[in-house]
């Protein structure tokens, strides 16, 4: 068994490069077809390996590789931090917690 | 340039044009679906799993949403793929006496078109939905909405379609059409021209771009709509919710107003659902944005403001991603299908706004089965474009 690129969905490296022979060109087209990068660390470790994939299989260079879009939150947040006013001590412990 | 011919062109790759094209070649047509980006890239790849029944409007929507749901159950083992498909009910939270009145008169013409759906009290609805708030009243239930990854379910028809003898290309932006006498000829490519007698533009919300290069002008327009994604959890939502503002957004917005202003301008009504994987989608919005995909922290404090109010444990979960999905609206809420007036072998299948996940099997068995010839869904009269030209 190949091993896991993406730790967070336990998606491995056979899964990735049978999503590139399906034609995903791009850390999107991965993450739509196998879940990679959906997880709790949003591809904050996996999107550079499968950069790295997509180089490989495809012959682009890895400069030009489209990643996958980063959206907010930058690291996960609770509901309540977020619906507190900015600077509220309950957005910062929010915060903490995920230290 | 490369030239060659097919008989039928499918411009867009997302649910519907893949739908389409499986349903073709399940009748002998070889179609070649030509998809700008990437299979699943727009609309189809950022939206949410509910394939409801509760949301649609009694009449033709709601036909046609009960005859696309009785496709699904199947429908994984015919494709060969896991599609996440389950039907585990929905439930629209009631807050308050105004909405209470406005959906037992939605929920009475919902039942005379067969839809099996009833309404409970507060106490009953919580037996059901225990993370319900003490301050929802009352909450329909109908074991008829299920859910299904718009993922997976768009990736299994366009591979069912390759299979079948499709030929789909990716990477392949249609600039412009091929037209002759009234009749549609092909498409002219980045790559050069493939010619075809029937062209369909399943483009969704960019389905005018298409429309205007044959001259056509198309009522859709794209509209935003946000959702929020939790960490994974224990199952704590079962199957589908809805809150009976969404129903109320959908359909008349202004009446949200006086509960919440903010919330009336950015179309906010609660339809929260838990994936396999364990995480929570929440949305959302209904904005008109233009061809704007951001996420805004006002949408996402609005609508989980609202959130909360149902399903109050929310507060301590952790949100990890937010993003955005421009649906292709059309005034009349219903899809534009089938053929146009004045432009023989142009197929619209395009403008279904948040209910192509639903609505793709129907959608493809139809058009499928109109452009092979074998037969004319009478329905396709009424949703033709023509409805929106009769008034000129």
């Amino acid at each position: 068994m190949s091993k896991h690129i993406c730790r967070c969905e336990e998606v491995s490296e056979d899964e990735i490069r049978q999503a590139i022979a399906d034609g995903a060109t791009t850390v999107t087209g991965v993450k739509r077809r196998t879940g990679a990068c959906m997880g709790l660390c949003q591809g904050r470790t996996c999107r550079r390996l499968i950069v790295g994939l997509i180089a490989a299989e495809t012959g682009q260079n890895p400069a030009e590789i489209e990643t996958s879009s980063v959206r907010p939150p930058v690291r996960p947040v609770t509901v309540e931090a977020l619906l507190s006013p900015a600077g509220d001590t309950a957005g910062c412990k929010g915060r903490e917690e995920d230290k | 340039m490369s030239e060659r011919t097919a008989d039928v062109i499918i411009i867009g790759g997302g649910v519907i044009g893949a739908s389409i094209a499986y349903y073709l070649t399940k009748l002998g047509v070889k179609p070649v679906l030509l998809e700008r980006g990437d299979i699943c890239a727009g609309t189809s790849g950022a939206c949410d799993k509910a394939i409801s029944m509760q949301s649609k409007n009694p009449g033709l929507h709601l036909d046609l949403a009960l005859e696309s749901s009785a496709m699904f159950p199947g429908l994984g083992e015919e494709l060969g793929a896991d599609l996440d498909y389950h039907r585990y009910g929905g439930m629209i939270a009631i807050e308050n006496e105004r909405q209470m009145a406005i959906m037992e008169k939605f929920v009475e013409r919902q039942k005379n078109h067969g839809l099996p759906v009833e309404i409970l009290s507060g106490d009953e609805a919580r037996k059901r939905q225990p993370a319900f708030a003490p301050s929802v009243i009352a909450a329909t239930y109908s074991p008829a909405d299920a859910e299904v990854s718009p993922l997976k379910l768009t990736f299994a028809f366009a591979r069912a379609a390759r299979r079948g003898g499709a030929d789909i290309r990716t990477g392949a932006e249609v600039r412009g059409l091929l037209t002759n006498a009234g009749r549609v000829e092909g498409v002219v490519t980045q790559a050069g021209e493939v010619r075809a007698g029937v062209v369909v533009n399943a483009a969704g919300v960019f389905a005018p771009a298409v429309g205007r290069m044959a001259g056509l002008e198309l009522p859709i327009k794209p509209r935003r709509g946000q959702i929020i994604v939790t960490e994974p959890m224990p199952p704590m939502v079962h199957g589908e919710i809805w809150s009976a503002r969404y129903i109320v957004a959908k359909y008349n917005p202004e009446m949200i107003r006086s509960e919440d202003p903010e919330a009336a301008d950015l179309g906010v009504g609660l339809a929260a659902g838990q994936t396999a994987e364990g995480t929570l989608l929440i949305g959302g919005t209904r904005e008109f944005v233009g061809y704007d995909t951001a996420v805004t922290p006002e949408a996402t404090a609005a609508v989980l403001r609202h959130a909360v109010s149902i399903l109050p444990f929310l507060a301590k979960v952790h949100v990890i991603r937010t993003f955005a999905g421009l649906r292709p609206y059309t005034p009349d809420g219903m899809p534009i299908l089938g053929p146009v007036d004045g432009l023989e072998g142009f197929v619209m299948a395009a403008g279904h706004e948040g209910d192509g996940i639903a609505l793709a099997p129907i959608t493809g068995k139809m058009l499928a089965a109109y452009i092979a010839g074998a037969e004319t869904d009478k329905r396709l009269r009424d949703l033709a474009l023509s409805r929106f030209q009769q008034a000129k």
